[in-house]
């Protein structure tokens, strides 16, 4: 059985075996073109066509790029900033890390592009630490940029001049968070900045700032090329255009990156991409946008993979992360598990999150060691509310809202635990 | 300016107050931990949560500001409930220390609790899981701190950042480990620490000098006066309670003037009172005789005093002199040079020994302390407490006693002797001089020197008015009993001039400043209650005569 063949955009050179994402082979490949379209542009123009693009964040957040870009005050004397996000820290995800890896050199053109539209001279990228292998690639594919002309002064004859910095982030998810991660550029505690002011007014070092994700940024080199009519015609037009990488893990056959047009339905994904479920055992759940997305059942199979799809579903497209858990996984376990990562991540600058996230992982703890009690759960569900949309950013809803979803759909996995006090599946 | 409705009351309010602000003038207290009007807003407890009509979420007062026309309710059920719901995440790891804690009976979190918390708490995890940390650790040289206590609303951690400047404290690890620690190789120790004292909202940070000697309720009174250990004059508050059957200043607090020190003292002025319950106070007069001091009646020192006097006035005009403190208060340095002038009839008056009294010679040290360490510099300049028409200064008097010219000297709470700048020509002058009288708090090397020493009253033993650096004329009032029988200035002169026989009006602090009022053009207009709660500024240049 051969999955069905899409148009692709981002990892389309990685297709060819030996490819290396090196200058020359990227530049053999059509590589650097649309960076010598946009600059004949005048910026407005460019924000303009990302904005008929449709082109949506590929973070988490899926807002409007064009409208993000928008926002950036167009004063010309104010000195602004690019900072790309490669800190991909959600559980699940790992595109960005193919990406830096092995397909540096469109982030590179697609921030020059970002730059050029909002008048930026300066740009960092984030990269999450524990990238050492992107890291490196990155660097070198910076320097070879550096050298042809692409980054640095009067690039291509322009006029228009970019210095493009990477900073290493340090292990910390909440630097993935945009303000969190402009405190960590700018040498402080990572942790996220009470808004308003959003980045785009007042962002690094207090001067207005786009923060965009790497896959986000690698999108522009092929919208410039092939023109925003194009790039809306894919996916689900006119608001959810284009492709992703869906990073597919867990109990399916064909784990990895899959970058496939939006709306296409999970069934698709899971079984004729991904391969279907391990083993020919049957699927029990999913998590579709990354560990902070609400879980969907065998039930949502059919829900098209679009940022509004999603959300409609009760879910959210996130990061485009999708794990997926066969029948041999206990959903009390799987809470256990995420709610220690966010109570590891929390910042604890807010009390919900600092105090909710540790609470909500012992209790799940207790009930995963059979020491639950029947209310529980409702002290559980409680919290999560006294959680979710109250806290400078979402890192407690992020928390809270998973964990409702799972008791929520797996109810009895929670309540065999607390009766019983042992796992219905059997897990260890 | 904008008119908010809070629960149904309208409110007009200035342009960027926030909703706690904006509560506050309505008398209404919207429960808050990391916000404090002296420092940045951070929005980080989130236990300010109110509802704001149109706005999906709940907003934070803090951070929230007042809009027209905008609809806020504090008690609605929503957020009543996210309040609550703070409370109870605080309390998770709180310690159940409350009955042992130094902040008992007037902790925020304590409060808040007992208003708006939850009464029982739903964390099961107690023994298994409860987060313990370092207790009662030491981090400077007036605080201790108690991690367990703490709830991280890093009002500590910004005030040293913003204010001071220097930055000791920071938040360490993060999430539930997150802790309020010391940056490594710092110590909490710039001259503004005890600070964060009183800004903590609970009892993690507390003072090394008041821990466990009181309860807020043991307290039998909170006396509200100014600071008298520079010229600076900072607005501060006296905790007061009995010990051994006698009232004692316990703690010192600031008292929020924003013309002065805003919400801030310094660690001197907070830390630096207990010399006025020291063991060596003087406590009755004493006379030198043969080399020994021997206590005596008032009536007899002042007599004694007074023969003195006399004699020195039987062998001419200007054979008296008088060396004054700038921490003399307002009404006595009045009261001082009427007495110099109507009684001893003399114009040799000063009170300049040290160059930060001189007009320029004042400076501030940091944000809040200046370099002259008195209080009333300014009101004394201002009065005219300085030689008159063909007076000498203290240079001069000196010079006087020594030639045999000036006979008499009276030193009021200064040390010449003991100031390096003056001993020298200080001990030859005052071997000539027939009758020197000293009054003062403890016995100095001037006093040791002097014939007759009468004690005197502390600045928390005092009643009246300074006038600081900044020509801001700020009450005085006594918060304890002198430490013995000790006179006031005013009776002291009283009782000179009665021994004299000369008329001096007697006149109780109020009078002498209503005279000051009328008879000094800086203090014109000013009344002696409209000087509470945070003073008046002297009128015109306020820089005084010289005579």
């Amino acid at each position: 059985m051969s999955a069905p063949a899409y148009e692709k955009v981002i990892l389309r050179n990685l297709q060819d075996p030996g490819y290396r994402g090196t200058l020359a082979e990227y530049r053999a490949r059509g590589g650097y073109s649309g960076l010598p379209k946009a600059l004949q542009l005048q910026p407005q123009e460019v924000i303009d066509l990302v904005k008929q693009s449709g082109l949506r964040g590929r973070g988490g957040a899926g807002f409007p790029t064009g409208l993000k870009w928008d926002f950036v005050p167009k004063d010309l004397a104010l000195t602004k900033y690019v900072a790309i996000n490669g800190d991909e820290g959600e559980p699940g995800t790992f595109k960005d890390r193919q990406l830096l890896e092995q397909e540096p050199h469109p982030i590179i053109e697609g921030t020059v592009i970002t730059a050029y539209a909002i008048g930026a001279h300066v740009a960092y990228i984030y990269v999450r630490g524990e990238f050492v292998e992107g890291a490196k690639v990155f660097q070198r594919a910076l320097e070879e940029a550096y050298a042809a002309g692409f980054l640095g002064k009067n690039i291509l004859g322009s006029g228009f001049d970019l210095d493009f910095y990477m900073h290493r982030g340090a292990g910390a998810y909440i630097c993935g968070e945009e303000t969190g991660l402009l405190e960590s550029l700018e040498g402080k505690r990572g942790q996220p900045r009470l808004k308003p002011p959003f980045p785009a007014v007042k962002g690094l070092f207090g001067k207005p700032t786009v923060v965009n994700n790497v896959e986000t940024v690698s999108n522009l080199p092929p919208i410039l090329v092939g023109g925003p009519e194009w790039y809306a015609g894919i996916g689900v037009p006119p608001k959810n255009t284009g492709t992703r990488i869906f990073s597919i893990s867990g109990h399916v056959e064909r784990p990895g990156n899959y970058e496939l047009p939006l709306g296409l339905p999970l069934r698709e994904l899971i079984f004729e991409h991904a391969g279907g479920i391990r083993g020919g055992r049957q699927l029990k759940a999913v998590i579709p946008g990354g560990a902070s997305s609400p879980i969907f059942t065998p039930a949502h199979l059919d829900v098209k993979m679009d940022f509004d799809s999603v959300a409609a579903a009760g879910s959210m497209a996130g990061s485009g992360g999708v794990v997926v858990m066969d029948e041999t996984t206990c959903l009390v376990r799987v809470a256990r598990v995420i709610a220690h990562f966010f109570a590891h991540e929390s910042c604890g600058q807010c009390t919900q999150c600092r105090e909710g996230t540790a609470w909500l992982h012992k209790m799940l703890t207790r009930i995963d060691e059979g020491k639950g009690r029947p209310e529980d759960l409702e002290v559980i569900l409680d919290v999560c509310d006294n959680m979710k949309g109250k806290t400078i950013c979402v890192l407690s809803d992020a928390a809270a809202m998973p964990i409702e979803s799972y008791i929520k759909h797996f109810r009895d996995d929670f309540e065999h635990h607390i009766r019983g006090g042992a796992c219905p599946t059997g897990m260890a | 300016m904008p008119t908010v409705i809070i629960d149904g009351k309208e409110l007009t309010v200035d342009k960027g107050t926030n909703l706690i602000e904006a509560c506050r003038a309505l008398g209404l207290e919207i429960p808050h931990f990391c916000y404090h009007p002296g420092l940045p807003v951070v929005g980080q407890c989130r236990m300010c949560q109110v509802e704001v009509e149109g706005q999906p979420k709940l907003a934070i007062a803090c951070a929230t500001e007042a809009a027209d026309k905008m609809v806020v309710r504090v008690h609605s059920e929503r957020a009543v409930k996210a309040r609550k719901a703070v409370l109870e995440f605080l309390l998770l790891n709180h310690p159940l220390d409350c009955p042992i804690c130094d902040r008992g009976g007037e902790c925020p979190l304590q409060e808040y609790t007992m208003a708006h918390g939850p009464g029982k708490s739903r964390f099961a995890e107690q023994a298994i899981d409860k987060v313990h940390r370092t207790k009662a650790r030491p981090i400077g040289p007036y605080v201790i701190f108690d991690a367990e206590r703490c709830v991280l609303c890093t009002r500590c951690v910004r005030f040293c950042k913003e204010v001071p400047g220097t930055a000791e404290l920071g938040v360490i690890q993060r999430g539930d480990r997150s802790e309020i620690g010391l940056f490594p190789g710092k110590q909490l120790d710039n001259p503004l620490s005890g600070n964060v004292i009183d800004l903590c909202p609970v009892g993690a940070l507390t003072s090394r000098d008041y821990r466990f000697k009181s309860r807020p309720w043991d307290l039998v009174a909170r006396v509200d006066t100014t600071c008298a250990l520079c010229s600076t004059g900072c607005s501060i508050t006296m905790d007061v309670r009995y010990l051994k059957a006698r009232r004692e200043v316990l703690r010192v607090r600031p008292r929020v003037n924003k013309a002065v020190n805003t919400y801030w003292i310094c660690d001197q002025g907070r830390f630096g009172f207990h010399f006025i319950h020291d063991e060596a106070r003087l406590r009755a007069p004493s006379v030198r005789e043969d080399g020994h001091r021997r206590s005596l009646s008032w009536d007899e020192a002042l007599g004694r005093t007074a023969r003195g006097l006399a004699e020195a006035l039987r062998a001419g005009a200007g054979t008296v002199g008088v060396i004054a403190s700038s921490r003399l208060t307002n009404e006595e340095a009045y009261l001082l040079q009427r007495f110099a002038r109507d009684v001893l009839r003399t114009p040799n008056l000063d009170f300049r020994l040290r160059p930060e009294q001189e007009p320029t010679g004042d400076r501030k040290l940091d944000v809040l302390r200046h370099a002259d360490q008195t209080p009333n510099t300014r009101g004394l300049r201002a009065i005219g407490l300085l030689p008159g028409a063909g007076g000498l200064g203290v240079a001069e008097m000196l010079a006087a006693a020594r030639d045999g010219r000036l006979k008499a000297l009276l030193v009021i709470e200064e040390d010449p002797l003991g100031d390096p700048r003056w001993a020298g020509p200080g001990q030859e002058a005052f071997a000539r001089l027939d009758q020197i009288a000293v009054a003062d708090l403890f016995l100095t090397r001037t006093g040791e020197a002097g014939h007759v020493v009468f004690p005197a009253r502390s600045y928390a033993e005092k009643e009246g008015s300074f006038t600081n650096a900044e020509g801001r004329v700020q009450r005085v009032r006594p918060a304890v009993e002198p430490p013995g029988q000790i006179w006031s200035l005013a009776e002291i002169l009283g009782g000179l001039a009665r021994h004299l026989g000369t008329p001096f009006p007697m006149l109780g602090p109020r009078e002498a400043f209503e005279a000051l009022v009328r008879e000094v053009p800086a203090f014109a207009g000013m009344g002696y209650e409209a000087l509470d709660p945070v003073g008046l500024p002297l009128s015109g240049n306020g820089k005084g005569s010289a005579g």
